[in-house]
């Protein structure tokens, strides 16, 4: 306590240099702390907007092929997937593709009523959810305004949707199955707007075989646990996509653009550090003869060099102090 | 308290080639005290520098207190001149930026002797040299005899054994000259501290017990 009293008593003799290196690392702290602060901000910022625009806790799992081996969809991979933490509600899905006769393409979406109605949280612009085995189909928006407008389709119509098959030399033949529009979905501004969702059962009577799962949809209870679920998923693996990726990529990118940041803010640093040891050397030199009486009187060499660290030190706090007040007051 | 101090054949030569010490034998009692003169560059203020361990020989030895000086040991040599030799310089060296008693005070600063014991000391010190109600004025406010006095003060403030002085009164007017050696031969007859006084001028050698001439880095008295 004593030696950092007498440096800082020997900093108030050189106060004019001391008051330039000071500034100069206050210049260089605060250009740290803008530019980390800057980007912060843009990542913050850009996350925000991606939580408020899209469906975070909404994963959709799909088959992965790696290395010539398929990790299928069965349904014990979805009950092991239903039972990961985090997970509230898991709807396991197939599509197929019907098209009406007039030639507008439906992108079957086939699901259990009430398991999609867990995890998409479905609300109904018109209409109901389908009946369980029933040829009945719930339109989302996109496609009634489609159907609609095109085809004057409307929620209760029973239209005839073409199923194409091939044969065994592969002509195709297409059958037709009438299916009633029992719903329509309101605006998602997802996937789900351009889909027909129909029962699991009627879809696979439909087809004639069953097609096993595509996709697994899955809900999670919290935004910040996300990521640690899509760990557990490609652990198992299993591919995993949705809006978490644009979170993914953004934060990936922030950190590419954070890595320029902190090499400016390294040299930054290395000038404010190259200032003080040039203050320092130039004290030094200057009081060549006061060292040597310290020695004299029985300084060792590290209590020199303790007393010329400590005022090394109190420039580095003093300008670090200024450099975050100056940034801090900018900021505001 | 006392300390006496001896050399054998000590020599000392500078990298430029220069031999400032040549086979000097010297012995000093304790409680003894004793001027060393000769001209400028007779090699006085070396030969003190090597005794107070600020300076290493190229030759020879020195034997503080019947010991045999390791000048290879710089720990040993920081506690010789932390705890057993005061010095005392013709330019007084105060440090600028302290107060009198701060100066006095700051070699038990690497004591870490607590800072109230260490102003206690320092000003009973002061009270020594006459200074008590200059305790807080900065060096440049003190005249060249009282500098001093705060160097001699200085030196004593580690109860040294020895205190060397390198021409204590080379800056000074003649009456502050003859006040600061009865000053130190006060302290040397009240405390046995032993002296060794580097100087140039023979007449202040008559306050001392014998005088040690230095010429050309030889003893010749």
């Amino acid at each position: 306590m004593d030696c950092l009293r007498l440096s800082a008593r020997q900093l108030r003799t050189k106060r004019l240099r001391v008051a330039l290196t000071v500034l100069g690392i206050a210049i260089g702290v605060a250009a740290i702390i803008g530019i980390v602060a800057l980007g912060e901000g843009i990542r913050s910022q850009a996350i925000e907007t991606i939580q408020t625009q899209s469906d975070l806790t909404l994963i959709e799992v799909h088959p992965q092929t790696d290395q010539n081996v398929t990790q299928l969809i069965t349904r014990a991979r979805v009950d092991q997937l239903r039972s990961l933490s985090h997970v509230t509600a898991a709807a396991p899905v197939f599509t197929d593709s019907y098209a009406t006769k007039k030639q507008t393409f439906l992108q079957i979406l086939a699901v259990k009523g009430d398991e999609i109605d867990q995890v998409l949280r479905l609300k109904y612009a018109s209409g109901e959810v389908f009946s369980p085995g029933a040829y009945e189909g719930v339109v989302g928006a996109d496609l009634s305004t489609m159907l609609q407008r095109n085809e004057g389709i409307r929620i209760g119509d029973t239209f005839i949707a073409m199923v194409r098959e091939y044969d065994v030399v592969g002509m195709p033949s297409d059958r037709e199955v009438s299916l009633k529009v029992v719903g329509a979905l309101g605006g998602r501004e997802d996937q789900f707007d351009r889909v027909m969702l129909i029962d699991m059962e009627t879809a696979a009577l439909i087809r004639g075989t069953d097609r096993g799962y595509d996709t697994v949809f899955l809900r999670v209870d919290d935004p910040d646990q996300v990521f640690s679920v899509v760990d557990r998923i490609t652990g198992m693996g299993l591919e995993a996509t949705g809006a978490f990726e644009q979170i993914r990529a953004v934060n990936q990118f922030m950190d590419a653009i954070m890595i320029v940041f902190m090499l400016f803010a390294l040299f930054a640093l290395v000038v404010g550090g190259l200032m003080i040891t040039t203050t320092m050397i130039t004290s030094v030199y200057e009081r060549t003869r006061e060292i040597g009486i310290t020695m004299a009187v029985g300084a060792s060499e590290n209590d020199v060099i303790r007393l010329v660290l400590y005022e090394c030190l109190l420039i580095g706090i003093i300008g670090g102090i200024a450099g975050g007040s100056l940034e801090s007051c900018s900021l505001r | 308290m006392t300390a006496g101090i001896r050399t054998e054949s000590l020599t000392k030569q500078f990298a430029n080639g220069v031999t400032a010490l040549r086979d000097v034998s010297i012995t000093i009692a304790p409680g003894e005290f004793v001027a060393l003169i000769g001209r400028s560059g007779s090699g006085k203020s070396t030969l003190m520098n090597i005794m107070g361990g600020l300076d290493t020989p190229t030759a020879g030895s020195a034997y503080f207190d019947g010991e045999k000086i390791d000048y290879k040991d710089r720990k040993r040599l920081i506690v010789l001149r932390r705890t057993q030799v005061g010095f005392v310089f013709q330019q007084f060296n105060l440090l600028p930026t302290l107060t009198a008693r701060e100066n006095v005070a700051y070699p038990l600063l690497f004591n870490y002797t607590p800072r109230m014991e260490r102003d206690v000391l320092a000003m009973r010190l002061l009270t020594l040299v006459g200074l008590e109600k200059r305790a807080d004025h900065l060096p440049h406010q003190l005249s060249g005899g009282e500098q001093q006095r705060v160097a001699i003060a200085r030196a004593l403030v580690s109860n040294p054994h020895l205190i060397l002085a390198d021409e204590p009164t080379g800056n000074l007017d003649s009456k502050s000259s003859a006040e600061i050696y009865q000053l130190m031969r006060h302290i040397n007859q009240v405390q046995k501290i032993t002296f060794l006084v580097v100087t140039h001028e023979r007449e202040l050698a008559s306050y001392c017990d014998r005088t040690i001439e230095l010429r050309d880095g030889t003893v010749v008295a």
